[in-house]
């Protein structure tokens, strides 16, 4: 057959072109994507890897609603010189429970794939109110409002876990019921806080690299 | 290799690689075959009235391609992308930085040993040695303790001075620094209430300044007997087992107004020395300790 004359017959038939295209351009998405997607090769949660409680999910869309991602990576690359500086490089199974993932892609701030426990509750809470009073070069913003608002405001805790569950993270229907007990009285400081200190905790005493 | 697909998904990656890349060579090969490289301008007719002049394309894209077809067939013999394949090079990300960690251990490794060997004194007596500490200190340290460890917010401790909390000796700074300390200050307010707290900020304030006898603080002493000395001493001096600090100098983390010395009392306190184990290793550990027991000078910018 002659595929040069099949490729006229294609390039004067924009309904065939159009159906072309979509069979080339997914063939990319069929042998890099969906082996991800369907397969389990990548999916696998790490060892010791735990849901987000309920104060940490809500510290976890806290940090997306205050686009922390914009400045803070939160992936550790297999190079020498950033395993020394912030521990372990990340594996896939480190962000089963991630949806979506805050690998982010610039860093004016440092990583914090790994930031869990490195400072304590205090310092993280002076610092996010006011990173001048910890860190006198810092350029962060500081986010006062945090201590002042109440976490879940909106109340959709309950609802949010749900989606989660159904797309597969461990939680059960307890769980779910005593999430909004678990956000009572807390502030939004609080959660992020809590957010921030399950960051790697997954791969705490794993040795280097 | 946890990272490689399962045999299924293995096979369907093969399959459709291979299919399209054979499909791409009959295709550029079907181009050549037509006799249609390199030849003139053609007037084409597109669409009723619509003509455009089309150039073929010229024979040297034709081998380009064909090249650039042979480097791919390479690529996936020698490197993992063709299903569970790991290519021959046995290449692999971890295993880059695994070789990256071997060679720093090459050339730093019997450096690094040495410093696990060497006295705190021996270490501190070279300047390259505590520069070097101070670059770990400054990374890992400085966002609470200060870039010069002289404390920072009433809050986190100077560690510049000779005052330890948790104890001063080799073996205490470096288990400070590997295992972390959780100190814990009962609130006492409800058990001496506010009068109580008042007349005890006044003792404590009275023994920082070397006046522990006076009769206008009795009752203070009285509450300080009762409650505090268990940790502190009963002159006020402190226990670093317990991260107890001493009293009766002028040396105040929280501060040392008699506010402060109040709200300590009443509310208690619970500093954190997070854990450094798992992120510094022992030489990084050893060197800090080293540096800070030298008294945490900072060194020159170079």
């Amino acid at each position: 057959m002659k595929l040069v004359s099949l490729h006229r017959k294609i390039e004067r038939n924009s309904g065939l072109l159009i159906f072309g295209i979509l069979v080339v351009s997914s063939i990319g998405g069929l042998v890099q994507v969906l082996p991800i997607v369907l397969g389990d090769a990548h999916g696998a949660p790490a060892a010791g890897l735990a849901v987000y409680s309920p104060l940490e999910l809500e510290g976890r869309d806290l940090y997306i609603r205050e686009s922390c991602s914009t400045c803070h990576t939160q992936q550790v690359r297999p190079l020498l010189a950033e395993v020394k500086r912030y521990g372990p490089y990340s594996r896939a199974g480190e962000f089963a429970y991630d949806r979506p993932f805050l690998w982010g892609s610039k860093r004016t701030g440092p990583d914090l794939a790994r930031i869990g426990g490195k400072y304590n509750d205090d310092w993280q809470r002076m610092h996010l109110l006011d990173p001048r009073s910890v860190v006198p070069a810092s350029i962060m913003p500081a986010y006062p409002w945090l201590a002042s608002r109440d976490a879940d405001q909106g109340r959709t805790i309950q609802a949010r876990m749900r989606a989660l569950q159904q797309l597969g993270h461990p939680y059960s229907d307890q769980d779910i019921a005593a999430a909004p007990a678990a956000l009572e009285g807390r502030t939004e400081l609080e959660a992020l806080v809590a957010y921030l200190q399950s960051l790697g905790r997954s791969m705490a005493g794993e040795p280097q690299p | 290799m946890a990272d490689m697909p399962s045999q299924f998904w293995a096979g369907w990656i093969v399959v459709i690689t291979v299919t399209s890349f054979l499909a791409l060579v009959w295709l550029i090969v079907d181009i050549y075959r037509d006799g249609d490289l390199g030849g003139e301008v053609k007037d084409e007719l597109w669409d009723e009235t619509l003509r455009e002049g089309a150039r073929p394309a010229p024979v040297w894209w034709f081998w380009f391609i064909l090249a650039l077809m042979a480097v791919s067939v390479v690529y996936v013999m020698l490197y993992p992308g063709l299903g569970a394949y790991r290519g021959a090079l046995r290449w692999s990300l971890g295993g880059q930085i695994t070789e990256r960690f071997a060679d720093y251990e090459t050339q730093f490794g019997a450096r690094r040993r040495r410093i696990l060997e060497l006295s705190f004194a021996e270490l501190a007596h070279d300047e390259e040695t505590m520069r070097s500490a101070w670059r770990v200190f400054n990374n890992h340290c400085t966002s609470c303790h200060g870039r010069d460890a002289g404390g920072q917010a009433q809050q986190f401790p100077d560690l510049s001075d000779a005052s330890w909390q948790w104890g001063g000796s080799e073996v205490q700074l470096s288990e400070t620094i590997r295992a972390g300390r959780q100190a814990a200050m009962p609130a006492w307010q409800a058990s001496i209430g506010e009068q109580g707290v008042r007349r005890l900020a006044d003792y404590v304030l009275a023994l920082a300044a070397g006046d522990d006898g006076s009769a206008a603080q009795a009752e203070g002493a009285g509450l300080f007997q009762q409650f505090c000395t268990a940790c502190h001493g009963a002159d006020g001096s402190g226990n670093p087992v317990l991260g107890a600090p001493a009293l009766n100098d002028a040396v105040w983390l929280y501060g040392g107004s008699r506010a402060d010395v109040m709200r300590s009392i009443a509310m208690g306190r619970n500093g954190v020395m997070p854990t450094f184990g798992g992120r510094l290793d022992e030489t990084q550990i050893r060197l800090v300790a080293a540096w800070l027991s030298a008294g945490a000078k900072v060194p020159d910018e170079r």
